[in-house]
């Protein structure tokens, strides 16, 4: 992952992204243990604070859990937690964007259904 | 503990005020950016916190102990900067050596590996450094002390972009392996905010903001579109910074505390939302330019000193 430093999203959301796709695609599986803050602070070039946020707001929502001194490790069922999170708040925000899209040209929502079949279809192909 | 407190810190240089009552505390073990534009009062406070220079008025502590005139701080404290001056009758290598003897936390590999992975010469004298390897030479001198404070001003005057990249890795790399209290004052903040913890903002000798550099990257957003889609409530909004493109459209840099409700107005009108750079935000926080025309002022007959 390269780093955007200069968009609006915060640098710990990034982190935070990069390990919960690590988890998705089985670089990190359950019970295994991530990277440290000082880890990720070498491997991305960034204060060692900033990498700590972003394991914080991972443990914050169970998808990584405590380990008092040795360090954060892959919850049960953390998968199912990221893909319950993307639904709810990445999918849904760009469903929202798209329906928003769709008002501004005035399509209906039979039209919308359709583009986005469409697209289905395209991606099974 | 706090590594650095001070309160209502001031400096006076005969009539001139260089510090206006700065009060602030940095936890130990941090990396700390001080951002301001010349004369600020940047080195001013820095030279205080390392006991170079005596304040004037107001406290200021390093781990506990007044700085001015003080053993314990000087032997815990370091000030780089890139008017350092060494006995000209020293190699390169003998400063090392000096160093080695007076900092009692020195890394003497460290300061050897540096010294020859930046082509160093030992039998190298200071003063025919060019600028550049003498900003590096000091650099390397600032991190082989490992002073529980150690202080950069204006540390990479000089350096080309290779060797300051090479500077923010190596200050990174030592201060995860061995954390200590680090203040380095910078006029490239992009370049380093990535690396930085917190960031103090001074401007004309007060300080603007001590805040996280997380916090500092979000502080402002530009806000651009045709002005009659610029909602009224945007007109409560701190303003920082405005300018007109063409008859119809504006350019604001506004205070980034909008709720999610008026982002989705501004959105669903055609208003553009922009994120604003750190180092961005403090040139239009601290410019001269505040609501005015800046240096094009001096060119357009706006500004007029009254000589012929």
């Amino acid at each position: 992952m390269i780093l955007d430093t200069n968009g609006m999203k915060p640098i710990y959301i990034q982190i935070a992204e990069w390990m919960e796709s690590e988890i998705m695609n089985g670089g990190l599986n359950v019970d295994e243990k991530v990277y440290s803050q000082y880890k990720l602070a070498e491997m991305y070039n960034i204060n060692p604070a900033t990498a700590a946020k972003g394991l914080t707001k991972l443990a914050e929502e169970g998808i990584l859990y405590d380990k008092r001194g040795i360090g954060k490790f892959v919850a049960e069922g953390a998968k199912q937690m990221i893909i319950e999170k993307r639904k709810n708040q990445t999918l849904k925000q760009l469903i929202d964007d798209v329906v928003t899209e769709a008002g501004y040209l005035q399509l209906s929502e039979d039209e919308v259904i359709e583009l986005i079949r469409n697209s289905w279809k395209g991606r099974a192909e | 503990m706090k590594a650095v407190q001070t309160k209502e810190l001031i400096k006076k240089y005969g009539r001139r005020t260089a510090l206006n009552g700065v009060s602030f505390s940095i936890e130990e073990n941090t990396i700390t950016g001080l951002a301001g534009r010349n004369g600020a009062g940047k080195t001013t406070l820095l030279k205080i916190l390392t006991g170079l220079l005596k304040e004037s008025d107001g406290k200021v502590e390093v781990y506990g102990n007044r700085p001015f005139n003080n053993l314990q701080v000087s032997a815990n404290s370091i000030y780089i900067d890139d008017q350092m001056n060494f006995p000209t009758s020293l190699t390169l290598k003998e400063i090392l050596e000096e160093g080695r003897r007076f900092y009692h936390n020195w890394d003497h590999t460290l300061a050897m590996n540096l010294f020859d992975y930046f082509g160093f010469h030992p039998k190298g004298r200071h003063n025919e450094l060019s600028k550049g390897k003498e900003s590096t030479f000091n650099m390397i001198i600032g991190l082989a002390s490992r002073s529980a404070l150690t202080i950069f001003d204006e540390p990479t005057t000089g350096m080309d972009a290779a060797v300051r990249k090479d500077f923010y890795r190596a200050l990174l790399k030592d201060y995860l392996a061995y954390p200590r209290t680090i203040l380095l004052s910078t006029h490239h903040l992009e370049e380093v905010e990535d690396i930085l913890e917190d960031i103090l903002l001074m401007d004309k000798g007060n300080l603007l903001m001590h805040t996280s550099m997380e916090d500092m990257k979000s502080y402002a957003v530009a806000v651009s579109g045709r002005k009659e889609w610029m909602p009224e409530w945007m007109e409560d909004k701190h303003l920082l910074y405005k300018e007109e493109s063409g008859p119809y459209e504006q350019t604001v840099i506004l205070q980034n505390n909008f709720t999610s409700e008026e982002k989705e107005e501004l959105k669903r009108k055609g208003v553009q939302l922009s994120p604003v750079s750190a180092s961005d935000a403090f040139v239009y926080m601290t410019g001269e330019a505040n609501g005015k025309g800046g240096v094009d002022d001096v060119f357009s007959g706006r500004i007029d000193s009254g000589s012929d």
